[in-house]
């Protein structure tokens, strides 16, 4: 018997046909071969403005234009290549210092391969991004080459060879094309070989170097590559520390401090089979050893407590746990640890003798485990678990500053590397171990890092310098600190968004012919007496009222929102743009916009005087606010007035007035207030949460004075027109796209958020907090009155409010009908609608309404459920950023006005721990917490009941603290060292007492 | 009964009284002039279909051509055996101890087609069923196919005849077969012990299903092959003219030991010669087609001749059953002896013999 192996015959086509094949892992479970035909070109240009000959062969649109060339014609020297150079970094590198890539001062024409770029996707998708931003940025120069199809530097995996070689290979040939390609390009166009740039590999794998050398490539290492740079120095800090890193560790046979995570298929397995639990880690704000993860199996969370479970997870990471066994559980501390106090004088170069528990540390951990064993009868140990692997890692970059104590006194002056602690703004991240060169220069200001690793062998995670944002504490620096830290889109808006305004800039106006495209299917309702009442100082007038008396007795009223939707076309990237922003964000000094300045508060905000589009809800309401029906349309208003809340509230109360405007407002007056009974019997909650307002200098917009806000009845008037307005459209667009509807709910809190609460409230003033349902808790928040001390309402609520859970967009497509409930407002059914300048999901109301009305057809992104989700997913996080960020702002505001000053106030105590109490002074809306150790020196002793809420201490000072004591505090300002915040310092002066 | 391997044989009874006759000649004379033992030559490559696991292509010099695909995928194993609570994510599984559980028929799943039949036609069916048998006999196989206690392989043969059904097609395709698997390639397993399996997605990592020994006596999967006999003739590797007059069909699967393997009740056989370890692994006997030929009349019983023909069919067939004329096609009746079987077995397996130069030559192909 013979055989013969029959070989591919001579296809003329082989060389240019190749396949690429890998094993393709689905979801489901399924395994598969997948293999991909690359079909090999030799029309893919080179990109640079020296060459002629692939400028005649690159490929061209349907229109006939070329992209144009991206690599200079004259890149710039450097020492070792000064006829020019273009850049061809590896993966290692790019992984290593992206940071420095995106610097302005260095790296410019940059050739992205097409194998690095498919390898930094697997590696890291965050960095992808970025690069990926790079490219398309036109001033750096970088340019993406798709090297593997191109038939010239397509590398075939040889056999045995890896997947690593093959790409290192791979990013050799290319380089060794593009130098021969360019010299033969400057060539022909007749140029002098000594001019043609170099084409650099820059490489931190060292077999990938000496290959180069090797073949004869130019190449170098990052390191060697920066140094050649002008400023070296902050750019050699940008680079990960990771590598560095790891080598001086192996030099000693460093111990491992932390559990080695699982494998991936383990932690899988355990997930899927209920053994393991998947979620998101969170730190407690208060004990940065202790954090907490909700995984679906369990309605309450599980503790994770101590340095050692939590195994290198560091917030936001999406982590695997596992349960520990039930001896080990504990109950949730009473005690405030932080981590500045606890590992104070550590130096960040010391590696020996580190444990990942100081043994302060564990002697914290000791008293807690104390307590629950003393309590056993009464304490109700939680259970506990610990981290055995991170899914996901959800590091971004921190805003933090550097140590002090961690900076040699020595290295301060000198450029010499070192090692040194980054203390984030943020508690819940541990310190960072940051290398730098420029300690002596960076001490004292806001800097940007990012962390690149953490080792088992390193108690803290390793980062890198991004850059600095200048001075702490001043105005600038902390603004761009706190935009950054709450992931805040701040930048200009790039020149794409820009192009989608109209192109009559600020001259736009209403068409004057009713004929134009623009009024089709609009309501003329010019002559209706529409005004708006805003806060001072409004730009963005999103909505305007009016009201009028019907012949039958029965009153109109309308609610006028500005029509974005009419400037913001689904799919732009204008629309893409704000829905990435997703909402405007106010900051005590400084407002980022979610649209451009022009639309925001020119083209859409419905400025007095001028004719302006709107989209208007028009109700006809009985005497007795029923409504008697309802319609919604496009419109065209001129708003008569815009009222500041302060100026119609005067209007209102002043019976001279008697023109038809004020008329109209009193009619809303009254009628809102009738709403908003109607309102309360349904059993919507009066939630508060302390609103101060900081009062700026005119001219320098320093901050002089904090008021709280008052609250004037023209505010509720506005608030209830605008809920029905909400309520009455999220009722019409689910009838109009049951499935797809952009709805908003606030979920009822589960019973076990109150506990805590309810059981203060009961031991200390013997009231009964009910929970079961809206309208009880609205009507047991009332009963909750303290006749001694009027604030004591308001104190609880402002608890209660922090027991509630988040609102948030949905699509209705997602939840179930009761579902929809919005607790607070007691409303089945609830949308945004009236803010469309500053929230995008307002904006997709409005485009979902206007095709609830025919107005025009539905565009299909706010039609299709998985899109409408992403976008609900990110503007929900936008949102509560945006809150934070205002919040943070305002916190900051406050410590600055009070700068200097020292001022006794009132406060009111409201949590109570083992080793100190939180203080909350309502005048300034600030709260801060006043530890035993600030008693007085020395500490003195303590004695805690927890069963009753009230701290005792004997020795250097007497003192007995209860809960919601009210207090005298003396507020000064101070410098937090932690996280370098201004911050205010309560110092107690006495406890009045309440009973 | 074997459903009738090809069409009709259209060949006259003189013509099948003349190939009988001169196959039964010492040595045989066959009609494309082989030995008795020789095989046709034929042209094999393997790997052609790149989405495919592992595949092959065979091509036997009377035209005939198949080509097998193999998908693998990965597939729950009933859990029956097991229950949750014993599964162990931590390691340290010992295989041996559920060894008889490890491998399961309905692992493997086989389909045939051939042109011209539907896929429930007996023939397609009946050669599936044999191939399969083969291949599950081989006790390895399955065992090959364990990921771990909840998961395997599954693995889906497609084999494609691509040409008429010209001769009996089951060398053809077990011989294709066997190629395919042997190409056969799974992804690497990362994962260990119970955990839901996880593999690399670098292709060049992945493993053999026949992992090859260095020294090329590596396992592999079972061959079928084809005899007959022609009275005492054993002729191998037979043609559609051959069959047409075999009076005895055997399809023959062997597998091979590897020497590392064979632990007891290797003694009849010294593995000391370098020789293969060959072994009988399933014997069918196939209906020849021949049974279903018509016979020749002899010059007495027919009228154009001067005889006298039968007056009742009855008669007719009485006659026949009782001539032996020299030069007129009877039909073969009756079974196989033993003796002739066992015969016809051993000169596949005897050393030198016909099994070790097919395995010999199937070697010769290369694996892509």
């Amino acid at each position: 018997m013979t055989s013969l192996k029959r070989s591919l015959g001579p296809d003329p086509y082989a060389s240019n046909v190749s396949s690429k094949v890998y094993v393709r892992s689905t979801r489901s479970g399924k395994v598969q071969k997948i293999v991909r035909e690359l079909y090999l070109r030799q029309d893919i240009p080179c990109s640079s403005q020296l060459c002629r000959s692939c400028l005649a062969t690159a490929p061209r649109d349907a229109s006939g234009i070329l992209v144009p060339f991206v690599l200079s014609a004259q890149p710039a020297g450097t020492k070792t290549y000064p006829q020019g150079h273009y850049i061809v970094p590896d993966t290692n590198a790019l992984l290593n210092a992206l940071d420095a890539f995106e610097q302005t001062s260095a790296f410019y024409d940059v050739i992205i391969l097409q194998t690095v770029l498919e390898e930094l996707r697997n590696r890291s998708l965050p960095l992808y991004n970025r690069l990926v931003g790079l490219t398309k940025s036109e001033e750096k120069r970088f340019y993406v080459f798709f090297n593997d199809f191109r038939l010239e530097t397509y590398v075939v995996r040889e056999n045995g060879e890896s997947i690593n070689d093959r790409n290192d290979r791979a990013v050799r040939k290319a380089v060794e094309w593009y130098a021969r390609h360019l010299t033969q390009a400057v060539k022909a166009a007749g140029g002098k070989v000594k001019k043609v740039p170099a084409v650099v590999m820059i490489s931190d794998d060292k077999e990938n170097l000496i290959k180069a050398k090797k073949d004869g490539i130019d190449a170098c290492s990052l390191q060697e590559y920066v140094n050649g740079l002008e400023n070296a120095d902050q750019l050699l800090d940008m680079v990960s520390a990771a590598k560095e890193w790891r080598e001086t560790q192996h030099a000693k046979v460093a111990e491992n401090l932390y559990q080695e995570y699982f494998s991936v298929s383990k932690m899988m397995t355990g997930v899927k089979n209920g053994t393991l639990h998947q979620g998101i880690f969170n730190v407690s704000p208060y004990n940065y050893l202790e954090g907490s993860i909700h995984v679906p199996a369990f309605d309450k969370s599980l503790l994770i407590l101590g340095r050692e479970s939590i195994n290198r997870a560091v917030q936001g990471d999406v982590v695997v746990v596992e349960v520990l066994p039930k001896d080990q559980w504990k109950e949730p501390s009473t005690k405030i640890i932080e981590e500045e106090t606890m590992n104070k004088d550590e130096n960040a170069d010391a590696e020996e003798g580190e444990a990942v528990i100081t043994e302060k540390e564990r002697r914290a951990l000791q008293e807690e485990v104390k307590k629950v064993h003393s309590k056993s009868t009464e304490g109700r140990p939680q259970p506990t678990a610990r981290v055995v692997g991170v899914v996901k890692r959800n590091w971004r970059q921190y805003v933090g500053h550097i140590d002090e104590s961690s900076v040699s006194q020595t290295a301060k002056q000198s450029r010499k590397q070192q090692t040194v602690f980054l203390i984030p703004m943020d508690k819940r991240i541990p310190k960072i171990r940051v290398r730098t060169r420029q300690a002596g220069e960076i001490m004292g200001k806001r800097v940007l890092v990012t962390i690149d690793s953490w080792d088992r062998d390193s108690r803290y995670p390793a980062g890198h310098f991004v850059r600095s944002l200048g001075e702490m504490e001043t105005k600038g620096a902390e603004t761009e600190a706190l935009l950054l830290e709450y992931d805040v889109q701040y930048r200009p808006f790039p020149k794409a968004v820009l192009d989608c305004l109209p192109k009559e800039g600020h001259e736009w106006i209403v068409p004057p012919s009713m004929d134009d495209p623009g009024w089709r299917g609009r309501r003329d309702l010019r002559g209706l007496q529409i005004c708006s009442i805003d806060p001072v100082g409004c730009q963005d007038i999103d909505d305007a009222l009016h009201a009028r008396p019907l012949p039958n007795g029965n009153y109109e009223v309308g609610v006028h929102i500005a029509d974005v939707s009419h400037f913001v076309k689904p799919n732009n990237a204008m629309d893409t743009e704000a829905s990435i922003r997703g909402t405007t964000v106010y900051l005590v000094d400084k407002r980022i916009d979610m649209l451009p300045m022009l639309l925001g508060t020119d083209l859409c905000s419905l400025k007095p005087y001028v004719e302006r589009y709107a989209f208007s809800a028009l109700w006809e309401i009985t005497p007795n606010a029923d409504i008697v029906k309802s319609e919604f349309t496009k419109s065209v208003i001129k708003s008569r007035e815009a009222f500041s809340y302060e100026q119609a509230q005067i209007r209102v109360d002043d019976p001279s007035q008697k023109d038809e405007l004020t008329n109209a407002m009193r009619t809303l007056m009254m009628l809102s207030k009738k709403f908003k009974q109607k309102r309360m019997d349904a059993g919507a909650l009066s939630l508060s949460s302390p609103e101060v307002r900081v009062e700026m200098e005119s001219e320098t917009s320093d901050p002089i004075d904090v008021k709280t806000k008052k609250h004037l009845d023209t505010m509720s008037l506005v608030e209830e027109f605008m809920l029905l307005a909400n309520t009455s459209v999220a009722a019409k667009i689910y009838e109009a796209f049951p499935q797809t509807a952009m709805l908003r709910r606030h979920g009822a809190p589960p019973k076990t958020n109150f506990e805590e609460l309810a059981n203060q409230l009961k031991v200390k003033r013997g009231i009964d907090l009910r929970v079961s349902s809206s309208k009880e808790l609205a009507d047991s928040l009332d009963r909750c009155i303290d006749p001694k001390e009027p604030f004591f309402n308001t104190l609880v609520r402002i608890m209660a409010t922090r027991c509630m859970m988040s609102a948030e967009y949905f699509c209705s497509g997602t939840q179930a009908y009761p579902e929809f409930r919005h607790y607070g407002l007691a409303s089945e059914i609830y949308t945004h609608f009236t803010s469309p300048i500053r929230r995008y999901a307002d904006l997709v109301a409005h485009r979902q309404l206007a095709a609830a009305i025919d107005y025009e057809p539905l565009d299909a992104s706010v039609r299709s459920k998985g899109k409408l989700e992403a976008v609900c997913k990110n503007i929900n996080v936008r949102h509560r950023n945006a809150q934070q960020a205002g919040r943070a702002s305002i916190e900051y505001y406050v410590g600055q006005a009070l700068k200097g000053r020292v001022v006794e106030e009132e406060g009111y105590a409201m949590k109570v721990f083992s080793n100190g109490f939180v203080v909350f002074v309502p005048r300034f809306g600030i709260e801060s917490l006043i530890r035993l150790r600030d008693l007085a020196e020395p500490e003195p002793e303590s004695a805690f009941d927890a069963e009753n809420y009230i701290l005792t201490t004997s020795g250097s000072r007497d003192v007995k603290v209860e809960l919601f004591d009210k207090v005298v505090v003396r507020i000064s300002d101070v410098k937090e060292e932690s996280t370098g915040k201004r911050k205010v310092k309560f110092e107690l002066v006495k406890v009045v007492g309440s009973k | 009964m074997a459903p009738s391997a090809t069409h009709q044989v259209l060949l006259s009874p003189a013509e099948l009284s003349y190939l009988h006759t001169s196959l039964s000649l010492t040595p045989p004379v066959r009609p494309d002039l082989r030995t008795a033992n020789q095989f046709r030559p034929l042209v094999a490559e393997t790997n052609i279909l790149p989405g495919t696991n592992g595949s092959a292509r065979i091509c036997f010099a009377d035209g005939t051509e198949a080509i097998v695909g193999v998908k693998a995928e990965v597939e729950k194993s009933r859990s029956s055996y097991h229950s949750y609570d014993e599964l162990d994510t931590a390691g340290d599984v010992d295989e041996d101890d559920n060894e008889g559980e490890m491998g399961l028929n309905e692992w493997v799943e086989l389909t045939v087609e051939i042109p011209g039949f539907r896929d429930d036609d007996p023939m397609p069916v009946f050669l599936a069923a044999m191939l399969s048998e083969a291949l599950v006999a081989d006790v390895q196989f399955a065992r090959r196919l364990y990921i771990n206690r909840r998961f395997h392989w599954k693995l889906y043969l497609d084999i494609l005849l691509l040409s008429q059904p010209l001769s009996y097609p089951l060398p053809l395709l077990s011989l294709t077969t066997h190629l395919a698997l042997l190409s056969t390639r799974l992804p690497k397993l990362k994962s260990e012990a119970d955990e839901d399996p996880l593999f690399d997605d670098d292709w060049e990592e992945s493993v053999f299903l026949y992992p090859r020994a260095p020294r090329g006596a590596h396992q592999r999967p079972p061959v079928t092959l084809l005899v007959m006999a022609v009275k005492d003739n054993i002729i191998f590797d037979p043609c559609k003219e051959e069959l047409a007059v075999a009076e005895a069909v055997l399809a023959v699967s062997v597998g091979e030991r590897v020497a590392g393997d064979a632990k007891e009740g290797s003694m009849e056989i010294d593995p000391g010669k370098g020789r293969r370890d060959v072994r009988v692994l399933a014997v069918r006997t196939i209906d020849p087609p021949s049974r279903l030929t018509h016979p020749g009349i002899p010059n007495t019983q027919n009228t154009a001749t001067g005889g006298a023909a039968p007056a009742t069919m009855e008669q007719a067939a009485n006659q026949r059953e009782t001539t032996e004329e020299e030069g007129v096609w009877q039909p073969p009746r009756g079974g196989a002896q033993r003796k002739l079987i066992a015969l016809m077995i051993q000169r596949l397996l005897e050393p030198g013999g016909v099994a070790e130069e097919v395995l010999d030559g199937l070697d010769a192909v290369e694996l892509g």
